[in-house]
């Protein structure tokens, strides 16, 4: 007996003391988890935020967001000397150049030229590599195959645009915009293991147990090292909303970025100091197919008059519905009712204000309807009142009975499925019969983009901070045009009027169809230099998109997260990257 | 081992093949009929980098040319192809890494069920009747009849959160603790229960009672006539669940977020990563077969009056 104590005690004192190096190891390394395994950490084949959080702690750009000592956001240079201003040549094309700083070198010791960025950025645009963020070089002259962008030097890089463009110092601390070494990818396994990672950014990738465990180990080599506080990082991967916070509960883990929804209401109270809600810029939403009939049987209106009818229809059944309930009954993460497409977060011309604020008809209320809880009732009421020039009202059950039976599709979710219950319940308190179906993820996106719907859920996140990537979607064109604008019966439509010439473009068309209108909006949008007038055409441009009622916003996304109260320093940036490297714990 | 035997072995070995053959087949064709594809997303490419992606990986080619490329490459180099979504890595070792933390598991949990379902069956049987016995039923049946993410919850609030002895996470030191003991916590008292109802069984046979009358030792009796001869049900339940448990179980993967193939095997498909859907399916499947395979060849084992046909 005694000797099994002692057998014992000696296990004990051996473990406290494995327990005790653990701890002081520990003292500046963080257990995280954003999300699960990322499909990919190459800067030019990611399109996901966790993935981006990953990269632009392993890659350094030419800029960067930084908090200034107020506190606020900003880009600012960060392996360019400066951000200068372009020259804008004599064909309207804009010529940056950039200059790199001194002693910049890849994790594996070598020197890191403006070549590398030159090979990046024209890898990245490639058609060849089929990147979902390819078209983000869409702005730089020669995109997608010819780009143009030329190392003149190992210090100096210089990139020619179709147009100044207002984003673009924003899009260089994008992880598309990262630099690569050609060698490294030469081998296409390299951003799979840490082996082969070689990257130039503040960490170095030291580990990865596939869907376990990403290790990010500070890098001593980076030229800002002395400003990286958290020598090491340990991103755990985990899709497990309700174990991410057993870890977090737990104590194992200091952040994480999502929490089961039925625990929200709970935590905020529980972790008042701990729970955040970030903001993101993104938009839930509902979109109509133009093409699908959704007008009584027997109805008399045909061809273009057919069509300004379903788009009065559509943009009155958008009133009908309390973004003020959804969000707090339905969502509960603090997401705010949406008024626009543009989501909140977007900031306008002055960067002061936001692009939502300022849209739509009126000065009483931002966006396109008043969304406040006293409104509502008033929304209703117009609603019905136009509803009942295309429908019969039957006054006594206060009911229409002659609309058609529609279908509203949604991708397996469940917090999908409540909010398509609520406007399902919303519809058939006045007559209106709507079947929800859902499809599982892949389908569903594959139905919404063939426009083989009536209605559907939707929803956009913004890749960078400017209305445009909120706009350019809805092209005839664009792969993204789920509502099919300017496609099928909708392309010979001539019911859409735009006037932009107060902005000094020559484009003024009175029942026009969509290409002659939309899509030469935002060509114009694109390839104009001044500021003013570019974000008056962009309002000009959702106007014109929310008059045809095919798009129903409902609320403006929100990032939970928590964060231990321990953990100092913590950011994160509009576009939702968590920056953990300035961290400090207590 | 008798010429009968091999041939039986060949026998199911060709079926097996032919099983197999077969999955690949309806699995391939199914997949490619399911509407989507593996570069769709939420965000749309242009159509140039889609065909460019596609051309990459084969997949402008016709679905038959697909199909025999792909059996060949199998046969011929054991070759599953990379993974369409995970770019860069191969499909082999994706299943490799994701088995090697779900055999872990799965093997921990199988023996240890196994083991503490014989021991505790085998005592309920011989202290039938007692408190013991009614105690190892009550407990079991509990176990037999609770869902694994009940169970697996119920673990993860108890020791992780609350008492915080172990982690929640199958990736953290000691994380795969609370998932090996909800994996085996069913199989352990299915096999508790079998063992004890064939113990039972089998002590009621006349054998047992003309070697009790020789006057044979009650232990001996108990190990060398009665324990055998009772595990042969339990034979046949730890084949499948054995692949069944070591394949993965969802479930307990998801709860305890552990890297195991399971996981892999649901996200290929909503992802259409076809090579990665097609290497997972071979792999279940082939273990599934194979695992069948070796306990119909164990009942020969324990009990030699079975006869191969």
């Amino acid at each position: 007996m005694k000797k099994l104590f002692a057998l014992m005690l000696a296990v004990m004192m051996m473990l406290s003391c494995v327990a005790v190096t653990n701890a002081e190891a520990a003292k500046t390394s963080l257990n995280v988890c954003i999300a699960s395994e990322p499909d990919t950490l190459d800067p030019a084949l990611n399109s996901a935020v966790d993935g981006a959080t990953l990269i632009i702690h392993l890659f350094s750009g030419l800029s960067k967001w930084a908090k200034d000592e107020n506190g606020a956001l900003n880009i600012v240079p960060d392996l360019a000397t400066d951000l200068p201003a372009a020259v804008i040549n004599e064909d309207g094309t804009a010529t940056y150049t950039y200059t790199l700083v001194d002693g910049v070198k890849w994790s594996d010791g070598k020197d890191l030229t403006a070549k590398d960025f030159e090979f990046a950025w024209k890898r990245a645009a490639s058609t060849a590599l089929g990147a979902d963020y390819g078209y983000m070089f869409e702005v730089v002259k020669g995109y997608p195959d010819n780009l143009a962008v030329e190392a003149t030097d190992d210090k100096t890089l210089v990139v020619t645009l179709n147009n100044d463009v207002s984003y673009w110092n924003e899009l260089l601390s994008f992880p598309t915009f990262l630099p690569i070494r050609e060698d490294v990818v030469a081998n296409e396994a390299w951003a799979t293991d840490p082996a082969s990672y070689v990257s130039n950014g503040a960490y170095t990738m030291t580990g990865w147990e596939h869907n376990s465990v990403i290790t990010l180990t500070k890098n001593p080599n980076y030229f800002k090292a002395d400003e990286i506080t958290v020598d090491e990082i340990n991103f755990f991967l985990s899709d497990d909303a309700n174990n991410m916070l057993a870890n977090y509960q737990n104590g194992d883990w200091v952040m994480i970025d999502d929490v089961p929804t039925a625990e929200i209401a709970n935590l905020k109270v529980q972790y008042p100091t701990e729970f955040f809600v970030g903001s993101q810029m993104g938009t839930y939403y509902v979109s109509w197919n133009v093409n699908a009939n959704i007008l009584p049987e027997g109805c008399e209106l045909t061809g273009d008059d057919a069509e300004k009818a379903r788009a009065e229809i559509r943009f009155a059944l958008g009133l009908l519905f309390d973004r003020n309930y959804i969000v707090t009954e339905i969502g509960q993460a603090g997401q705010q009712p949406a008024s626009s497409f543009v989501a909140l977060g977007l900031t306008d011309a002055d960067g002061a204000k936001q692009f939502y604020e300022v849209a739509g008809p009126s000065d009483e209320y931002a966006g396109y309807w008043n969304v406040s809880e006293d409104a509502y009732e008033a929304n209703w009421d117009a609603a019905i009142e136009t509803l009942k020039k295309y429908y019969t009202y039957d006054e006594a059950s206060g009911k229409f009975t002659n609309f058609p039976t529609i279908e509203y599709l949604y991708n397996t979710n469940d917090g999908h499925k409540l909010i398509g219950e609520y406007l399902q319940s919303v519809f058939a308190g006045i007559g209106i019969t709507m079947n929800l179906t859902n499809q599982e993820w892949n389908t569903f996106l594959n139905t919404r983009k063939a426009g083989d719907y009536t209605v559907a859920r939707n929803g956009w996140l913004a890749d960078y901070n400017d209305p445009i990537s909120f706009l350019d979607m809805w092209v005839s064109n664009s792969g993204n045009n789920d509502s099919q604008f300017g496609k099928g019966a909708n392309a010979e439509a001539k019911i859409y009027s735009i006037d932009l010439t107060p902005y000094g473009v020559d484009v003024k068309v009175e029942n026009g169809t969509w290409a002659e209108t939309y899509d030469a909006a935002i060509a114009a949008i694109k390839s104009c230099g001044d500021k003013e007038a570019r974000y008056g055409m962009m309002h000009a441009a959702e106007d014109l998109l929310m008059s045809t009622g095919a798009i129903t916003p409902l609320y403006y996304y929100t990032d939970i997260y928590m964060i231990s109260e321990n953990v100092q320093g913590f950011f994160a940036n509009p576009l939702g990257y968590k920056y953990f490297m300035y961290c400090t714990t207590k | 081992m008798s010429s009968k035997m091999l041939y039986y072995i060949l026998k199911r070995i060709l079926l097996a093949i032919l099983t197999i053959w077969i999955v690949i087949t309806v699995t391939f064709f199914v997949m490619h009929a399911v509407p989507g594809g593996p570069f769709v997303g939420e965000k749309a490419i242009s159509k140039e980098a889609q065909a460019a992606l596609e051309a990459k990986y084969g997949l402008d080619k016709p679905l038959f040319e697909q199909y025999t490329t792909y059996l060949r490459d199998i046969v011929t180099k054991f070759d599953f192809g990379p993974s369409l979504k995970q770019r860069g890595r191969q499909v082999i070792d994706i299943i490799m890494d994701g088995m090697k933390t779900s055999a872990k598991l799965g093997l921990i949990a199988a023996c240890l069920a196994a083991v503490t379902g014989i021991v505790l069956g085998a005592v309920a049987a011989i202290r039938r009747n007692t408190l013991l016995d009614k105690i190892i039923m009550v407990i079991t049946t509990a176990f037999v009849s609770m869902p694994s993410f009940i169970m697996g919850s119920f673990l993860l609030i108890i020791f992780s959160v609350s008492l915080k002895w172990l982690p929640a996470n199958g990736a953290m030191q000691g994380g795969l603790v609370l998932p090996v003991i909800t994996l085996m916590l069913y199989p352990m008292s299915y096999i508790t229960r079998l063992t004890r109802s064939s113990m039972l069984d089998v002590l009621g046979q006349d054998y047992i009672r003309t070697a009790r009358a020789k006057g044979v030792s009650r232990w001996s009796i108990i190990f060398g006539h009665a324990l055998k001869n009772s595990l042969i049900p339990v034979i046949t339940y730890f084949g499948p669940m054995l692949a069944f448990i070591v394949t993965g179980s969802m479930v307990v993967e998801q709860i305890f977020a552990v890297p195991g193939i399971g996981r892999q095997f649901v996200s290929s498909i909503t992802n259409r990563d076809y090579t990665m859907i097609m290497g997972t399916t071979i792999f279940l499947a082939s273990l599934i077969v194979i695992m069948n395979l070796v306990s119909d060849l164990l009942y020969k084992v324990v009990d030699p009056r079975i006869e191969f046909e």
